[in-house]
């Protein structure tokens, strides 16, 4: 079972990575905005293409290396846990390094050639823009939130039947291996935890939703379906998080007021199925959301170009503007969103409900 | 309705704001009781800070093309007559303009065909 739930996901990762440089902004290579004109400059597209071949072919190697080493030298699963989370931080590591050296070799071409010097640079918007925007209304987020509070008011006068030891982790097979002494607190710390996490996906919501919606001004088009995809696919992908990660919780808290409740088939495939419809949402929300804004032709018109923000992004990876009101922007190298460092709110909704959590478990 | 800034202008970004929702309003894009983004959305989506946009709807509200109202936010203008003070700040700022035609050598007539290709032109739509 481990050996699968790790191999799917090495497989998936390795995929992904490699696939980046293809499913990003069209207009930024590499961390770098390039001028609509300049996007398929032979050398940016051999840099990309080097960049999938290097980062593709390594994976696969270390995805080798890991199967053979678990059918033939058997290891424990913990042994293999280890392993194969190695595997996975290398994998990562590898292509951010290959990342950074062409973003270096992107920022070199980009100077060398005088891409945007001539350029009159620009800043564009629709003011009907926030209409066809089609996030999930905020509201859906309560539905989880009310089964949430309502697995803690059913779980309050089951306390007596509670074992003495209440589990407070599972291993991969969906067994409790790690437990806590019982007490009011540690009798719905589960839905606890759980309901902080439904904040915070409800947070979020917000915070993208008041977030710009960013246009291109050279390829208005392409840069709207690419915006509004990402904000639609996004609210659903959370949604889909949110339900599915109540489903699991309201499982495990289940199977601890009634043991017997669930088939062991069914405990062993809960979180195996609650990983795969993960992996394959986010497979489809990274194509749908990448391929947005390829298809369409641009008609390249005038001397202008999109305000060239690279300085705003140290390294290209991490989003920097004071005068952006934004909590969180489309990411650079990678489909999705990251957060405007810059701006402390967005602190607030991604580590308050963490320490929360923290402070609800050590409790 | 687009609007598009030049970061790099001599034209302060607030009055470019200014002038492009006025013009917006003059073309028909934008009509009265339609109502703009709000701070926030419009600074998020143009990518400037929220103080400019600030700004410009201030800008716009005293010259009363647009009404700040709480909780629905900024509405455009239906406008009746023209207050005496308004036409007043309109001469004021034309009359430098006219001033600079005529001492570069254009013709009344001239100017006046000026005037009436950029009223066609925001007529068009």
């Amino acid at each position: 079972m481990a050996l699968t739930i790790f191999f799917i996901i090495i497989l998936f990762l390795a995929l992904v990575q490699t696939a980046i440089p293809y499913l990003v902004k069209r207009t930024i290579v590499f961390g770098v905005t390039i001028p609509e004109k300049h996007i398929h400059d032979k050398r940016l597209t051999s840099y990309k293409k080097r960049y999938a071949v290097i980062t593709f072919l390594i994976s696969i190697i270390l995805l080798g290396i890991f199967t053979t080493y678990a059918l033939t030298v058997q290891p424990t699963e913990d042994q293999m846990a280890l392993i194969g989370t190695f595997i996975l931080f290398a994998i990562i590591l590898i292509s951010m390094s290959l990342y950074f050296y062409f973003h270096g070799k992107t920022i070199q071409l980009k100077k060398a050639n005088k891409w945007v010097e001539n350029l009159k640079q620009v800043q564009m918007t629709d003011l009907s823009i926030r209409s066809q925007d089609e996030m999930l209304p905020w509201y859906v987020y309560l539905l989880p939130i009310i089964v949430t509070l309502g697995l803690i008011v059913y779980t309050i006068p089951q306390y007596d039947i509670l074992p003495d030891q209440i589990p407070t982790h599972w291993g991969p097979n969906g067994e409790a291996d790690a437990f806590t002494a019982k007490s009011p607190i540690s009798a719905i710390q589960l839905p606890l935890v759980l309901f902080v996490m439904q904040l915070m996906f409800l947070g979020i919501h917000f915070a993208q939703k008041n977030s710009g919606i960013k246009l291109s001004a050279t390829s208005k088009a392409a840069s709207q379906k690419r915006q509004l995809t990402l904000r639609k696919y996004t609210s659903w992908f959370l949604f889909l998080t949110s339900l599915l990660v109540t489903m699991l919780f309201s499982f495990l808290q289940l199977t601890t007021i009634h043991p017997d409740i669930f088939k062991d088939t069914t405990m062993i495939a809960m979180p195996f199925v609650f990983i795969l419809v993960i992996l394959i949402g986010t497979i489809i929300f990274a194509v749908k959301v990448g391929r947005a804004d390829k298809q369409s032709n641009v008609q390249f018109k005038g001397e202008i170009t999109d305000k060239d923000e690279d300085m705003y992004w140290k390294g290209g990876l991490f989003y920097f503007n004071k005068n952006d009101p934004s909590i969180f922007v489309e990411k650079r190298f990678s489909v999705g969103w990251t957060l405007n460092l810059a701006n402390p709110i967005g602190y607030l909704v991604l580590f308050g409900p963490i320490i929360l959590i923290l402070l609800i478990t050590f409790l | 309705m687009i609007i598009l800034i030049e970061a790099e202008s001599e034209i302060p970004i607030y009055s470019q704001l200014t002038n492009q929702v006025i013009e917006g309003i003059a073309r028909g894009d934008l009509c009265p009781g339609d109502s703009l983004p709000s701070v926030r959305a419009f600074a998020a989506d143009i990518g400037v800070n929220m103080h400019t946009v600030n700004k410009s709807y201030h800008e716009l509200e005293k010259r009363g093309i647009i009404k700040i109202i709480p909780k629905s936010g900024a509405v455009i203008s239906t406008h009746t007559e023209i207050p005496e003070s308004t036409s007043q700040r309109l001469s004021n700022e034309l009359k430098p303009l006219i001033a600079e035609s005529l001492v570069i050598g254009m013709t009344e007539e001239k100017i006046h065909e000026l005037v009436t290709s950029i009223l066609k032109e925001f007529k068009q739509n």
